[in-house]
């Protein structure tokens, strides 16, 4: 594939690096490679049939999500809800995840603590190790895969099978997932029936969805069948109650825990809620945020093992810089974030660079706040991909100020050095010409009067890339202050007597 | 790794936010003038299929998925309808796997949302609601609520070990956004509405 160069996540690397290195953010390639957020997307602009259609069906999803809400009268009141239940359980956290602890021990769940990516992934390979375990299946979790759990438990020889469908794909095409609730929403038909036929033995030039999915579905039967082990994320876990809940509409996380006697259930410091009810404002929320249905299908509630001999939960509380961030008064309000995606479906930069050019697990404005506080220097330019248009503020179900802590990223960056060096030149030039109006009238006058002489197809090169899909507006002989002097003065010697 | 669980501990604490959040909590609403309606047209909207019964206790009116003699492998656990075929007395879950049909009662149906409230009466029913190609969920006309806030309200979470809501046949539209039913779970779905 032309845009097979993008997979810069931590899927792109050898296993043995991912497991040496373990990095705090999967993302290796902007880490490694400096490669900018501009150039990537550049990459996938290149195609711009699959560009305007990426676009499209993700507004499709945005608009969705707007009946959805619509449906919903007092959709806002519970935005207002969620936004505060979130707000209020991180500003308690030691105590919710105290009572979590105690609550589900004693209904026979056991609890590990991991700071980072690496004692994360050492937990579930020790407890896989233990059992014996050496097949996997494995349902969407995105903080698995911050942590790069499936290169470090295949280099230990553990097999695991990604179950949701979109992330099935991406898992066979050796990518990182592209959007965080449709993984494989970069890709066309033809070319998940190409992986298929490749990978199960489909038939060659089978493209229909429907005959595609049902393809997948035999696949995967026989790995939740066999599966000694199931792997799942957390979308919410209750203090009150120490019950985690898992959401998916395909019913893998269920087949998945269901099925095999050892379930692993992996979870942020972010996902805890203070009581039950609590629960009711973020499901209404969460779905019809993400993909406009009022619920997903299944909605699963664990509380302890299965009642069966043998059968255990392991709940996996991570850190890896989340207690960072929460120490950070001017970003924390971005771990209220509950993964719906809705900010990037309604990102003009999101939607029209591909998940990919992002480099980051959680991509779009999200991603894009969370990212620079892992690792300034990989993805100072993240906060610079976006218009401030603020149209993730206006969609997020628990009212994360997105655009503004974009905004404030912006500063905070260019405090700390994270400026290339051209940019930081261009605005020192800019700040001095401001503070000088008699250079800079001049400069302007110059330069005005340059750029009427000059060719149009020089000067069109001089000001691209603007100008790349765009025509310059003819340059004005005057100054909007020659301009309006000039008015004023015809304005006078009209009105005089 | 008593280390990492102190460590954390330590670092949330010291990142605690001095602010306390002003909680705001949205009202329970009421159910809407006509509930049937609402829940048939979301049950619809999810991919499934509603029908209530003008008879309490049996299940003659509902209309199976498919012809009910030509069905070998049947779970169910209302009393009206016998389990038959594979693996219903085994506690290996994995022998549901040839199950064709599945029959749950379940407390509550949310009428927003079509979403019905189980609580598995056994590992093995659980496996079965997942591994059947078709989905019938038995709910009383009294357990209608008219959102989520309605559910949490009825249940307790802290006296069971598993609980799930279910809505409408599993589902996907990985495959460029087209709407697909019958992921990994039933094809199929059926919420029937019973007297009392």
């Amino acid at each position: 594939m032309a845009d097979r160069g993008m997979a810069t996540g931590g899927r792109g690397l050898t296993e043995g690096d991912v497991a040496d290195t373990a990095p705090d953010w999967t993302d290796a390639g902007a880490a490694r490679g400096r490669t900018s957020h501009a150039s990537r997307a550049r990459r996938f602009v290149a195609d711009a049939a699959r560009t305007t259609w990426h676009d499209a069906s993700l507004w499709g999803v945005r608009a969705k999500r707007d009946a959805a809400a619509a449906q919903v009268p007092d959709w806002e009141t519970l935005r207002e809800d969620a936004a505060s239940t979130k707000r209020d359980a991180l500003a308690r956290l030691p105590e919710l995840w105290r009572r979590f602890e105690e609550r589900a021990s004693a209904a026979g769940a056991q609890v590990h603590w991991a700071r980072d990516a690496r004692e994360h992934n050492e937990i579930v390979a020790r407890l896989l190790r233990d059992r014996h375990v050496s097949r996997v299946v494995k349902s969407k979790s995105m903080l698995t895969e911050e942590c790069g759990l499936n290169p470090f438990l295949e280099a230990r020889g553990i097999e695991v099978v990604d179950t949701d469908l979109g992330e099935r794909i991406v898992q066979l095409r050796h990518e990182p997932p592209s959007h965080i609730v449709m993984p494989a929403i970069h890709l066309r038909r033809q070319e998940v029936g190409a992986l298929f036929a490749r990978e199960m033995g489909s038939a060659p030039g089978l493209e229909d969805p429907d005959a595609l999915t049902a393809v997948a579905r035999r696949d995967l039967r026989g790995r939740f069948l066999a599966a000694e082990a199931g792997i799942t994320g957390v979308n919410f876990a209750v203090a009150e109650s120490g019950a985690i809940v898992v959401v998916t509409n395909e019913g893998n996380a269920d087949l998945g825990t269901a099925l095999p006697p050892l379930h692993i259930a992996c979870v942020g410091l972010e996902k805890i809620v203070p009581e039950t009810r609590d629960l009711a404002p973020l499901l209404r929320l969460l779905a019809r945020s993400a993909t406009g249905q009022a619920i997903t299908t299944y909605t699963s509630h664990f509380r302890g093992p299965r009642p069966l001999p043998g059968s255990e939960l392991h709940v996996v509380v991570v850190d890896n810089g989340r207690s960072r961030l929460l120490a950070r008064p001017d970003f924390e309000e971005a771990l209220a974030c509950i993964r719906c995606g809705a900010c990037l479906n309604t990102c003009p930069v999101y939607r029209r660079s591909g998940g990919h050019s992002y480099a980051t697990t959680v991509p779009g404005p999200i991603g894009s706040v969370l990212a620079p506080a892992r690792d300034p220097g990989a993805h100072a330019d993240l906060p610079r991909a976006c218009s401030l248009c603020g149209s993730c503020s206006e969609v997020c179900p628990v009212k994360v100020p997105l655009h503004r802590q974009l905004l404030a990223w912006r500063g905070v960056l260019a405090d700390e050095g994270h400026v290339p060096r051209h940019r930081r030149a261009a605005l020192a030039f800019l700040s001095a010409l401001m503070l000088r109006p008699t250079t800079y009238h001049v400069l302007a006058r110059v330069a005005r009067s340059l750029a009427r002489r000059l060719p149009a197809p020089i000067l069109d090169r001089l000001a691209a890339p603007w100008t790349r899909t765009r025509a310059l507006p003819p340059i004005p002989a005057q100054s909007f202050r020659e301009q309006m002097r000039a008015r004023r003065r015809r304005r006078e010697q009209e009105h005089r007597p | 790794m008593s280390g990492a669980r102190d460590a954390i501990f330590a670092a949330l604490e010291a990142a605690r936010s001095v602010r306390v959040a002003a909680r705001v909590r949205a009202p329970s609403p009421a159910l809407p003038a006509d509930p049937v309606a609402m829940l048939r047209e979301r049950v619809a909207q999810a991919g499934g299929r509603l029908q209530a019964l003008t008879r309490p206790g049996s299940l003659d009116e509902v209309e199976w998925p498919a012809p009910l003699d030509t069905l070998h492998h049947v779970y169910s656990a209302h009393p009206a309808l016998a389990s038959r075929g594979v693996g219903l007395a085994t506690t290996d879950v994995h022998a549901l796997a040839a199950l064709e049909l599945c029959v749950l009662r379940a407390e509550l149906a949310v009428v927003e949302s079509g979403a019905v409230w189980h609580v598995p009466r056994s590992p093995g029913e659980r496996a079965a609601a997942l591994l059947a190609e078709h989905l019938v969920v038995v709910v009383p006309d009294s357990g209608l609520v008219a959102t989520l806030h309605g559910v949490y309200e009825r249940i307790r979470l802290d006296r069971i070990a598993f609980g799930w809501l279910l809505c409408g046949p599993s589902k996907t539209a990985d495959i460029e956004q087209a709407l697909v039913l019958g992921a990994h779970g039933p094809r199929s779905f059926r919420l029937v509405l019973e007297p009392d």
